[in-house]
């Protein structure tokens, strides 16, 4: 009886624990990414140049740092760190909602084919070489959003039976789907000639020229979508114990998955369209998140979206410093550094016990 | 509390093949409804209809009168909670957090759990006796644990109807009485209206008060136990002959499904012998007999006796005595003819008392005949003598040429030792 009281006790602290953790741990990757690089800034300049840069205040200080050292903070690595945060988090709490919505450990932001359709955009607008801007933005990054909705409603439509939409059809359209597309990207990449270079770049995903413009329209972005998410985590625990359970619960699933469903994806073309295909943030955090916290949502989402900015930022800091002065695509590095880490995971917990495999 | 639940003509259509087909019945507030019928007679469906799983092509569900398809996914939620048959449980929830889902249709979207939400957990839970289970996680519960804690859970949506649709189909004997029993507390105490679909008919009468038997997607029978648990009514949903009986214990209607006789093993037709008396002692021996397909005669039974209804349900002759009365001289005469007409007599190990002497002493007439007799477990009837004259007459049988066997299991050796043999050499 001792033992149980305690480990209740210990249980009513461990996710605040975790979260403030987690916390220290993403103002850590933010502090140290700022530092690392091809040129190294030491963290004393770092917060002179940040306190600086606010309007509200002129840091004395300022004077004694070499003014190159703040262009390179303040024009390439903060955005650089941002958008790494932003599309790190989008992608693990998409990831987290594409599992939850299928309880399908093996589901990614990607399962239900939004990034092939990116692909197939960007490597349209690649090879067309388009001239087309919108708001800053060039014709890669606006093909592969349109290009991963497009795909996400035909996926949506193709799954529907009448008003309902089955999470095993939707997960199987998506692979088709998916499938098909990767083929034409295939296809398109083969014709691809002197551009090829840049297609295989893009696939492999990086934050390369991140820029102040795709941290303004990126940030909202994630953070619109993560908000539409994490309204409904009390309804996506329900969802856990079967559609037929959560819809006795007095959970409207059909509404619940449609609204899930475009936000994820929303978050998900968002990330690809501004950093190509960023593979394992978003199948690993997750899961890690549960294996120490457990399923529940309003925990989960949060805490993803927290790891998951620190892990890309982490990612993204080694793939600037490697072979620095050159760059590593990051997509490299996340799925090098994820996937050892994952089955380690995975071997030291036997199996992922909160998903499925007979308890 | 409590709600009436008003089925008219509901039709539901699956690929073109009507599983309902204009089922209509009432359910009264406060009633505690079982429903039965074969596998695929329509019940899970008509409960999935209800909980609004599925939608039905036809007729209507009102709730108090006004059509349940109205009402909000929430609203419907605080009338109704349902139990399935199983819960995916896969992952790591706290029994505590999946109780305390059942609050879900209470809370507004933005509202956290307040005081009163985990009061209400806490009385689900010990109601349903799985407070020490609180900080345990689902998936490592056994099927009964979990099927209580899912209990715990529709009593946290503080229901006026609750469905359970096979809630005991994968629970032993111990918990399914457990979980009915709960449901019937439920609606004992707090006047829930209670409709489960039942596979084990003779489980459900034990627990339930009313009952609907469902059959091709139609209403069979509706009322209590003894109107709608009927041989008639059983074999016409269930496609089986059966035969209802009283339970022994206490008197609870229950339901017997006949059994065919084993093929292969029936080369003992027209053989026939007559079986002695009556009672549950006498039941194993006519049991054995029967699946070696002897053609039996009982008696003197008396009209209530097993072994009476044992005859009766396999269609064998039975003298029937009325209780507490000896022998009338025409009851004698036709039971020497049963037992002239057989090739043998068993007497099982039965109770002896007063009344049964002259029944021992016209088994002597018949031995004397020629006749061949056997006692099963002849040592065994001191403790069964309650005349303590049987023990003495039973033994000068055995003097006269009867056989005394140990068990009822030895009677197809000696009966039928051809076929024993066969038997060996065929194993």
């Amino acid at each position: 009886m001792g033992t149980e009281a305690k480990k209740t006790g210990f249980a009513g602290i461990k996710k605040p624990l975790f979260m403030v953790a987690l916390i220290a741990l993403l103002f850590f990757s933010l502090i140290t990414a700022m530092i690392w690089g091809a040129v190294a800034i030491d963290w004393r300049s770092i917060f002179t140049i940040l306190f600086d840069a606010l309007p509200v205040y002129d840091s004395p200080a300022i004077a004694d740092i070499n003014p190159v050292y703040g262009d390179i903070l303040l024009q390439i690595r903060l955005p650089r760190v941002l958008l790494a945060a932003a599309v790190g988090s989008s992608l693990a709490v998409a990831g987290a909602v594409f599992q939850g919505l299928f309880r399908n450990p093996m589901a990614d932001p990607y399962v239900i084919g939004i990034s092939s359709g990116a692909a197939l955009g960007a490597v349209f607008a690649m090879l067309g070489g388009f001239s087309l801007t919108l708001g800053g933005f060039g014709a890669v990054p606006l093909f592969a959003f349109a290009g991963g909705l497009t795909t996400m409603i035909i996926v949506y439509s193709m799954a529907r039976v009448g008003r309902a939409v089955p999470v095993m059809t939707l997960l199987l359209a998506g692979i088709a789907v998916s499938a098909f597309l990767s083929a034409l990207v295939s296809l398109l990449t083969y014709f691809a000639g002197e551009r090829l270079h840049m297609v295989v770049f893009w696939m492999m995903g990086g934050l390369g020229g991140a820029t102040w413009r795709q941290v303004t329209v990126m940030v909202p972005y994630a953070l619109a979508g993560y908000l539409c998410v994490s309204f409904f985590s009390r309804e996506l625990n329900a969802m856990l114990l079967g559609e037929e359970t959560a819809s006795h619960l007095g959970v409207n699933t059909e509404k619940v998955k449609k609204i899930l469903l475009v936000g994820a994806s929303l978050l998900v073309a968002a990330a690809v369209s501004t950093s190509g295909i960023i593979g394992f943030v978003g199948l690993v955090v997750p899961h890690f998140v549960r294996l120490v916290a457990g399923p529940d949502h309003r925990f989960l989402i949060p805490a993803s979206a927290l790891l998951g900015a620190s892990m890309l930022i982490a990612t993204d800091t080694l793939a600037r410093i490697v072979i620095a002065p050159s760059e590593l695509p990051v997509g490299i590095i996340t799925a090098l550094i994820g996937a050892p880490l994952f089955i380690y995971l995975l071997k030291k917990r036997r199996k992922l016990r909160y998903f499925g495999g007979g308890g | 509390m409590g709600l009436n639940i008003d089925i008219q003509g509901l039709k539901f259509t699956y690929d073109a093949h009507p599983v309902l087909d204009g089922t209509e019945f009432v359910v009264q507030r406060g009633d505690l409804v079982a429903m039965l019928g074969a596998n695929g007679a329509g019940k899970s469906t008509l409960l999935r209809c209800i909980s609004r799983i599925l939608k039905p092509t036809g007729g209507h569900i009102l709730l108090d009168g006004s059509e349940l398809q109205q009402l909000n996914s929430k609203e419907a939620a605080r009338l109704m909670a349902v139990v399935p048959q199983e819960t995916a449980a896969d992952f790591d929830f706290t029994v505590e957090e999946i109780v305390m889902m059942g609050r879900f249709p209470y809370l507004k979207r933005f509202q956290k759990e307040e005081q009163q939400d985990r009061d209400i957990v806490k009385r689900s839970m010990e109601m349903t006796g799985v407070s020490h289970l609180a900080a345990r996680s689902i998936a490592a519960l056994s099927g009964g644990e979990k099927q209580r804690v899912i209990m715990a859970r529709a009593v946290c949506q503080q229901p006026e109807v609750l469905i359970l649709d096979e809630p005991t189909a994968n629970l032993d004997i111990g918990y399914q009485s457990m979980l009915l029993e709960l449901a019937a507390r439920l609606n004992r105490d707090y006047g829930v209206t209670v409709i489960a679909a039942i596979h084990d008919i003779n489980l459900a009468v034990h627990h339930f008060n009313r009952f609907i038997l469902l059959s091709g997607g139609r209403v069979l029978a509706t009322g209590r136990a003894e109107e709608v648990i009927t041989a008639e009514n059983i074999q016409m949903s269930y496609g089986v002959p059966a035969s209802t009986y009283r339970h022994p214990l206490h008197g609870v209607l229950q339901v017997s499904v006949a059994r065919g006789h084993p093929r292969g093993d029936c080369n003992n037709d027209g053989r026939t012998i007559h079986v002695i008396g009556g009672g549950e002692e006498a039941l194993p021996t006519l049991e054995l007999l029967n699946q070696k397909c002897c053609r039996l005669s009982v008696g003197p039974v008396s009209a209530q006796d097993s072994s009476c209804r044992f005859a009766h349900f396999n269609g064998f002759p039975v003298i029937i005595v009325p209780p507490f009365t000896t022998m009338s001289s025409e009851n004698r005469e036709e039971h020497l003819k049963l037992m002239r007409s057989a090739e043998a007599v068993v007497i099982p190990p039965i109770p002896f008392g007063e009344g049964n002497l002259p029944v021992v002493a016209e088994v002597g007439t018949v031995l004397k005949e020629g006749k061949a007799v056997y006692i099963i477990d002849l040592e065994g009837v001191k403790s069964r003598d309650y005349s303590g004259k049987a023990f003495p007459l039973l033994q000068n049988l055995v003097g006269e040429g009867a056989v005394a066997l140990k068990n009822f299991g030895e009677l197809p050796k000696v009966l039928f030792p051809d076929g024993g043999e066969e038997d060996e050499r065929k194993g």
